[in-house]
């Protein structure tokens, strides 16, 4: 007997699992989704944010354009706050950029992309930062923003409030079945090693550039090519909308003025595992100089930090029969491929078509349930509670101004001072069984994205791990040095001009004042009982990293 | 302008320099580039907590720690300021404190282990008084007491961590909060909310009562540890009015920025300095030094839109690493603002850090390397100009984050690099 029993199991906490996961509980279909690491932890959560109108893609791959300029429509209908609605402007700066516009003009002609050819001088005027290299302009008014993780955030959430579950930090370990019929999913807490089992009619594998590992479990084959690439955040948002290079597209040729900053992206190489993304100081350089040709300040704008991404390419050659409607991602049903009835992946694809793919994937799974229901994600807003409060989106214009001390006894009250994040952002989240590290937290609220990268912060929301979540102090600091240690490997490979003065007063924040450095070090030496006093009521031990899994997962 | 002896910088080591001067019969210039590092980092002034960076066990002696050092290590920018500077350094701050109307407490024989916000002790040397009774070698049981709406010091995160490294028998650490008058939920305060609000009687004694009958009732020998918020302005007033309207021993914890000991610490120590007639010169970054015949003739400040040449016989540059602009980072050179030396140079920007920011790094030990006289020193170990002095953090060659020494180090070479301006 299993542990629990659900309808369909979705494996993955991206965009697309997240989307499934929303589409199936709006088709009424019970629904649980696992995600062995934090929802948005993977490729979604590490993209640069783009969403496209598709210009990225008419020349090259004119169905996938055709995609993103529906899908980008129906996003800016369903989920309004999770985009901002910049414009984007496609520039030339070189003979080559020339020689590619008739083409680019052709291409969004056929996939349906407004596009429109402004002087230079008419874009120098909306957009000063255009650069001295730039020759000629495109505005392309459907490019903008997508924020990744409210978009995920928001899919779970609508879904939850009809019913499905989400478990995060639940590692799929195996799949129990009858005959050729899958029966259920096996997982492994990867915090706390607790096992369990998921009864299900119906499994689906939404993991991307992680796929081909969950079809492996099952001994069939889904080639998925992980592509790396790496963006460099800038400390503000240097242009008021998307500029792309008018070209082929390539490295770093693409500015996304995302809330307070801007991302450069992007890389792409071919690497060997989706979890091994080194950031190579070559890409950063190139990136920079890449985007100093589109816009001035790119070069003299603070780099505050580097990440890199995976995208699950799918390899399409051996795979054709499979694929049911683009080029760009494909449904595999794996019962009428490999002959395992009640598995199916959904492979490839972007974030700005993840509502597709899950439309896609639940359509053929649905059928399979017998159920006719047909989909709504396309109308359904995201958020469509009554309540106006949107806890997942954090709007400055809301804050207010703050009062200037001196008038009133207090200031307006936030946690995070560099992204404006409010203690009532924070605070649901804590009661959150999802929520087990506070790098989820920053992902549900930008909490420690700003210029101080969690200095400042991060002692609050250790805080609030004792105080609201009851872990003992050990437990709490680990989490915060984890939390400080996760943003200085994104700082490390921009670390030039204002960087150092930043990390600095961090450095002598936490090891000075703090002095947690020491604190560190006797957290993880072995207890010894004859020195240490017994526990405080109501707590456990805290014995530094050990303890840290267990005591959070005790919450759940 | 002219002048007799410019300092520049906004730390300890420029204030101490200073100082030194004002106390020679001197005429010093206090060139102060921009926002203090005492605001971020300082509350005790540290002098030695721990022998090397990864060592656990607390220096107790720092006097004896850096005599040590020095034996070990020539080339320590302690060993080039010299024990004695460190020791006269000291005595000129204490007694400078004093006569500003501070009160602070500690010598080089012994440092005292002070809980910080997390909960940890801390080897410190020099401390205001307000935190005195924090010291962890005596053994009444602790209180530690926040406020409702003030995140920036969590007493149940630092009393649960205090709880394991230090209590033996009696000892016992507990968390407690109270509401602050006006407090409501969804309102929160910053450290200098409260601290000009504690300087009103009326306020105080409600909150103080409000304590009174939380942290009695672990008995009649408790302390209770609050965090740094007791008065903006003066160290001793709020905290000893406050002590007395509790009725238990109070003492300080330093919080997250804005920290008020450092701003009432350097805030009072500047103004000492004009109200006893130095002249300063505000928020005017320095940079280019004009050096001919081996000397040092003018350096240039930037100041509203034109550059402010200063003739001064002698200069010490008592700039903080990176916190006020003492080196500028590209992308591989790290170059100094006077001499446009390279410092540094990394093929890598990832070669600057340690892997773990809790570890030492190497970018903070980027600096100046100096003469046996604190002279910046050319490649060839001659002096760039031999009327010219570095102090504090701009030294090349140490970093004093993982043995917590950056108070005693900018004393020791402030002092020092004053004594060899006024000889210069």
């Amino acid at each position: 007997m299993p542990d629990t029993t659900t309808g369909v199991v979705v494996i993955g906490g991206g965009s697309t699992g997240a989307g499934v996961l929303r589409d199936l509980s709006l088709r009424g279909i019970d629904a649980l989704l696992v995600e062995k690491g934090d929802l948005a932890s993977g490729t979604t959560g590490r993209s640069h944010g783009l969403l496209h109108s598709g210009g990225r893609y008419c020349v090259n791959d004119l169905a996938a354009a055709i995609e993103c300029v529906e899908e980008g429509r129906i996003l800016r209908r369903i989920a309004k706050t999770t985009i901002e609605d910049t414009g984007g402007y496609f520039v030339s700066v070189s003979e080559e950029d020339l020689a590619w516009e008739p083409r680019f003009v052709e291409g969004c002609g056929k996939a349906g992309i407004t596009c429109e050819r402004i002087s230079v001088e008419e874009a120098r005027r909306r957009e000063p930062a255009l650069s001295k290299h730039v020759r000629t302009v495109f505005w392309i008014p459907e490019d903008g923003h997508l924020d990744p993780f409210y978009l995920v955030m928001g899919n779970v959430e609508s879904a939850r409030r009809r019913g499905a579950q989400a478990r995060t930090y639940t590692e799929v370990t195996g799949f129990t079945r009858d005959g050729n019929r899958l029966t259920g999913v096996l997982t492994r807490d990867t915090m706390t090693g607790e096992e369990t089992s998921i009864g299900c009619k119906a499994v689906i594998n939404a993991t991307g550039a992680w796929a081909g590992f969950v079809a492996r479990l099952l001994e069939v084959e889904v080639k998925v090519v992980p592509v790396k690439g790496v963006m460099v955040v800038l400390s503000h948002r240097v242009a008021h909308a998307t500029i792309n290079r008018c070209h082929k597209p390539g490295d770093g040729d693409i500015i996304v003025p995302a809330l307070s900053v801007a991302i450069l992206g992007t890389t792409s190489a071919r690497v060997p595992h989706p979890e091994v993304l080194p950031i190579e100081w070559d890409e950063v350089r190139h990136m920079i100089e890449e985007g100093a040709l589109m816009a001035d300040g790119v070069s003299t704008a603070r780099a505050m930090r580097a990440y890199a991404g995976v995208r699950p390419l799918y390899d399409l050659g051996a795979e054709a029969e499979g694929r049911e409607m683009s080029r760009n991602f494909a449904v595999i049903d794996h019962e009428e491929r490999d002959g395992i009835a009640g598995f199916a992946s959904i492979v490839g694809g972007k974030v700005t078509t993840y509502r597709l793919m899950a439309e896609r994937v639940t359509d053929l799974v649905a059928r399979w349930l017998g159920v006719t229901t047909s989909c709504t994600t396309a109308e359904v807003p995201l958020n469509d509670r009554d309540d106006e409060l949107d806890q997942l989106r954090h709007r400055p214009a809301q804050l207010g101004v703050p009062k200037p001390h001196g008038d009133e006894l207090s200031l307006q009250p936030l946690v995070c001072e560099c992204e404006l994040v409010r203690p009532q952002d924070v605070a649901p989240w804590f009661e959150d069984a999802a929520v087990r590290t506070l790098e989820d937290i920053r992902r549900r609220t930008r909490t420690g994205m700003g210029p101080c990268q969690a200095a400042i912060c991060s002692y609050r929301l250790a805080g609030r791990l004792v105080t609201d979540r009851h872990q003992d102090g050990p437990t709490a600091t680990r989490a915060m040095a984890d939390l400080l240690e996760t943003r200085w490997r994104g700082v490390r490979p921009v670390f030039w001009g204002s960087q150092l003065r930043q990390a600095q007063v961090t450095a002598g924040l936490h090891l000075e004042l703090f002095n947690l450095d020491r604190q560190l070090m006797f957290q993880s030496q072995p207890p010894s009982d004859a020195l240490l006093p017994p526990p405080l009521p109501g707590e456990g031990r805290g014995g530094g990293e050990e303890a840290h899994a267990p005591e959070v997962a005790s919450k759940r | 302008m002219k002048a007799d002896v410019a300092v520049v910088g906004s730390g300890l080591a420029a204030l101490i320099a200073t100082r030194s001067l004002q106390k020679a019969g001197r005429n010093p210039v206090l060139i102060w580039p921009g926002l203090s590092s005492l605001y971020f980092v300082y509350a005790t002034v540290d002098v030695l907590g721990y022998s090397d960076a990864t060592s656990l066990q607390p220096v107790e002696h720092p006097g004896t720690g850096v005599a040590a050092l020095i034996a070990d290590h020539p080339d320590h920018p302690y060993a080039r300021a010299g024990l004695d500077a460190l020791g006269d350094g000291i005595a000129l701050l204490m007694e400078w404190l004093e006569e500003a109307g501070f009160r602070w407490r500690g010598s080089l024989d012994r440092n005292l282990l002070l809980p910080t916000a997390t909960g940890t002790p801390k080897p410190s040397c020099l401390y205001p008084e307000s935190m005195a009774a924090g010291d962890l070698g005596r053994d009444e049981p602790i209180v530690l007491c926040g406020f409702e709406g003030y995140e920036d010091f969590v007493p149940e995160l630092a009393a649960s961590n205090l709880s394991r490294s230090w209590g033996r028998g009696d000892q016992s650490v507990r968390a407690i909060r109270v509401s602050l008058p006006g407090f409501e939920p969804g309102k929160m305060f910053t450290s200098i909310d409260i601290a000009r609000n504690l300087e009103n009687d009326a306020f105080r004694r409600e909150v103080a009562q409000q304590i009174r009958g939380k942290a009695s009732r672990g008995g009649d020998h408790v302390r209770v540890g609050l965090p740094a918020v007791l008065g903006l302005t003066h160290d001793t007033d709020v905290y000893e009015r406050f002590q007395s309207e509790l009725g238990h021993p109070i003492f300080e914890i330093p919080t997250l920025p804005p920290s008020v000991l450092g701003l009432r610490l350097f805030d009072r120590l500047r103004k000492h300095l004009q109200e006893t007639g130095v002249e300063m010169i505000w928020a005017a970054p320095a940079h280019e030094a004009e050096v001919s015949d081996g000397q040092c003739r003018r350096i240039y400040l930037k100041s509203a839109g034109r550059e402010h040449p200063i003739d001064a016989r002698a200069y010490v540059l008592a700039l903080e690493d990176m916190v006020d602009g003492a080196l500028r980072a590209g992308v591989h050179s790290v170059v100094d603002p006077f001499f446009h030396q390279s410092l540094a140079h990394h093929a890598v920007p990832t070669e600057r850090t340690d892997e773990s920011l809790f570890k030492p790094q190497p970018f903070a030990s980027i600096g100046y390397a100096v003469t046996d006289r604190l002279q910046p020193a050319a490649g060839d170990g001659h002096p760039l100009a031999s009327n010219l002095f570095v102090a504090g953090g701009a030294i090349a060659g140490y970093d004093p984050t993982g043995t917590k020494s950056r108070g005693g180090l900018a004393i020791a070479t402030g002092h020092r690099a004053a004594q060899e301006a006024m000889a210069a």
